[in-house]
């Protein structure tokens, strides 16, 4: 059932459209991730839900009911912020209990209300603490806390991990995670990273230049981009121009190597301009591997990534990268080998030029 | 560290200019105490300040210019603190006019601002373009008076009051505070007043002191509005009498301590950026 939705919004700040015809409708409970690069309109397109920003067109709606010009304080939207805006004067506990104080709770509910949250943000020793006590990850959790204590609608969530380090940055997505789900609360979460976006969200909105260029499961979107951009910006990826040869066999020809594909290219005509994408992981030597597209190539280069191994490798005239698993045991080959690579046909995926 | 290796490590010509200014402060502070010691001849003794409390226009003069400075701070703060909040949230392009403005007391004297109080409301107040009174001379009755003054004041303290909020909201993040604030269900004047004020408790504190140390010490819009205020009665004091000014100027000074030292005690030694707490 949707319970957020926003249909035809745009924003524009004088001649510049921040935000264009942007049309989504969010379940309850899901969790939605705004992932792109910086200057896309995501977070302008949070700032409407949270009612920071006016939409200049379109209405946004939660539960059916019409939010599109309510002040931010008559939402009941939960936000977290990156540089985590907790109130410097007050405890952890003051901070959490903030907006159910606002709303004139009565105050026995607002104690148990905080005490549940700080059990469930799992900082009840930090109760009394104030902000300047806490590390940036603990300053995260109490905001999280405060933001689901007032048990919002909708909960918003601005690149809140970015000002954290790499270790508690993966520990705490993890965290959030887990309880947006056990809360069963909808979520939005901006980002511009793209493994936070994969790895927490049920559905993913890839955004480009104040619009929508692909919306889909975090699996679809990075194995089905739709678009060079989506391609390129979700994971990293190879591609070249290539030629359509036979579009009743969907073969393409790099440089004159010819690949199979398994995407349908029956409506393109032989000699059609396309774009050729392909997933490092996807390749394998063909001494490990047999697949259906074997091909020559020349190791360029080589460099390990961690538990990855990315090697260069030159296919006719076109750079390509692969990547395999680091293996103290594996042989790998030498700067400047011949050797073979083979992909299998959906590992080529075609796009517009 | 201890606190010897800590003054240790100072250079030498570092001792060389504190010593220097201490003296240029110092010296006619301890001139003036030497002198209201002395009252009696070959005697060193409170009388002067005994004299100098003991005259009932002291208190008289000296509360009401306390009143004063109270009113004063609490307008500049009902007027500096919204101003400069949304300046920072809304108009950050209005700041270069509004700095302008409040710097035109350093440049317009007191004589001239006091002038133009006269001169304007000296007459009666009424509606335009119509011959209906709306109010008396405010220079012709106490309250109005005491209206008018306080505004002069509070004009006076707009460069040390706006500068001391204005850079009180710089070191918190004011905007995303009141993002938090608003997104939580709070109202603009529970941010301003549960988030904003609490935040910059200690520019504010340094701003109303200065304030408070203006207006307690005012002369000429004292003089002119014909207010009985503690500035003008110290300057007839001292046209009249000698020991007993300097026994009360360095009674004012011991109240300027006072008050930075209740300061750091309310912000106990810390701006609000690490946490007013």
């Amino acid at each position: 059932m949707t319970h957020l939705s926003l249909k035809n919004v745009s924003k524009h700040f004088g001649d510049f459209t921040a935000v264009n015809d942007f049309n989504l409708d969010v379940n309850k409970g899901e969790f939605v991730s705004f992932l792109g690069p910086s200057g896309c309109g995501k977070t302008t397109t949070l700032r409407m839900i949270a009612g920071f920003e006016i939409p200049s067109t379109g209405q946004i709606t939660i539960n059916g009911a019409d939010i599109t010009n309510k002040a931010p304080s008559q939402r009941n939207v939960g936000m977290v912020f990156q540089s985590y805006a907790l109130f410097p004067n007050m405890t952890v506990a003051q901070n959490i209990g903030f907006g159910l104080r606002i709303r004139k709770e009565k105050e026995a509910d607002v104690v148990d209300r905080v005490k549940e949250m700080l059990a469930i943000i799992n900082l009840e020793k930090k109760a009394d603490s104030y902000p300047y006590q806490l590390s940036g990850g603990q300053m995260q959790r109490v905001a999280l806390g405060r933001a689901l204590a007032i048990r919002p609608e909708v909960l918003l969530l601005d690149e809140p991990l970015s000002a954290l380090d790499a270790k508690i940055r993966i520990a705490l997505r993890a965290e959030i995670r887990g309880i947006q789900q056990k809360l069963g609360i909808t979520a939005i979460y901006v980002t511009h990273d793209q493994e936070e976006a994969l790895s927490l969200s049920d559905r993913i909105v890839v955004m480009r230049e104040g619009e929508m260029d692909q919306v889909g499961t975090p699996f679809q979107i990075y194995n089905f981009p739709t678009t060079v951009f989506v391609a390129n910006f979700v994971g990293t990826l190879n591609n070249a121009s290539a030629e359509v040869v036979d579009p009743a066999k969907s073969i393409i020809a790099i440089d004159g190597i010819q690949f199979e594909s398994a995407v349908d290219l029956k409506e393109r005509k032989k000699g059609d301009k396309v774009r050729v994408a392909i997933r490092p992981e996807r390749f394998n030597f063909v001494s490990q591997e047999k697949k259906a597209n074997i091909v020559d190539c020349r190791i360029e280069n080589i460099t390990f990534l961690g538990s990855i191994v990315r090697i260069q490798v030159m296919i006719g005239n076109s750079k390509f990268y692969m990547d395999t698993f680091n293996n103290p045991f594996l042989e790998l080959p030498k700067i400047g080998d011949k050797d073979q690579v083979t992909c299998s046909r959906e590992a080529v995926l075609v796009l517009d030029e | 560290m201890n606190i010897l290796a800590r003054i240790r490590r100072i250079p030498f010509w570092s001792w060389i200019w504190f010593i220097l200014g201490a003296l240029y402060f110092l010296l006619p502070l301890y001139a003036t105490v030497n002198f209201s010691l002395r009252m009696e001849r070959d005697v060193i003794g409170f009388k002067a300040y005994v004299r100098a409390f003991e005259d009932p226009d002291f208190l008289k003069t000296f509360m009401y210019s306390n009143m004063l400075a109270l009113m004063t701070i609490l307008a500049s703060i009902i007027l500096i603190v919204p101003t400069a909040y949304w300046i920072r949230l809304r108009l950050p392009e209005a700041r270069r006019v509004v700095e302008f403005i409040t710097l035109l007391p350093f440049v317009v004297p007191a004589i001239i601002l006091v002038f133009g109080l006269i001169r304007i409301y000296s007459s009666p107040i009424k509606i335009p373009f119509t011959d209906t009174t709306l109010l008396q001379p405010l220079t012709t009755f106490e309250i109005g008076t005491d209206i008018l003054i306080v505004a002069g004041y509070v004009v006076l303290g707009l460069p040390y009051m706006y500068r001391s909020v204005d850079t009180g909201m710089r070191t918190v993040d004011v905007r995303t505070l009141t993002e938090a604030a608003q997104s939580l269900g709070a109202s603009w004047f529970t941010i301003i007043v549960k988030v904003i004020l609490p935040n910059i408790r200690a520019a504010l504190l340094s701003g109303a002191l200065l304030t408070f140390a203006i207006v307690v010490g005012e002369v000429t819009l004292a003089s002119f509005l014909g207010v009985p205020a503690f500035g003008p009665y110290l300057f007839l004091l001292g046209q009249h009498r000698a020991y007993e000014p300097a026994a009360l100027s360095f009674a004012s000074f011991l109240l300027t301590w006072l008050a930075m030292g209740l300061i750091q005690l309310f912000t106990g030694g810390q701006g609000q950026a690490s946490g007013a707490h």
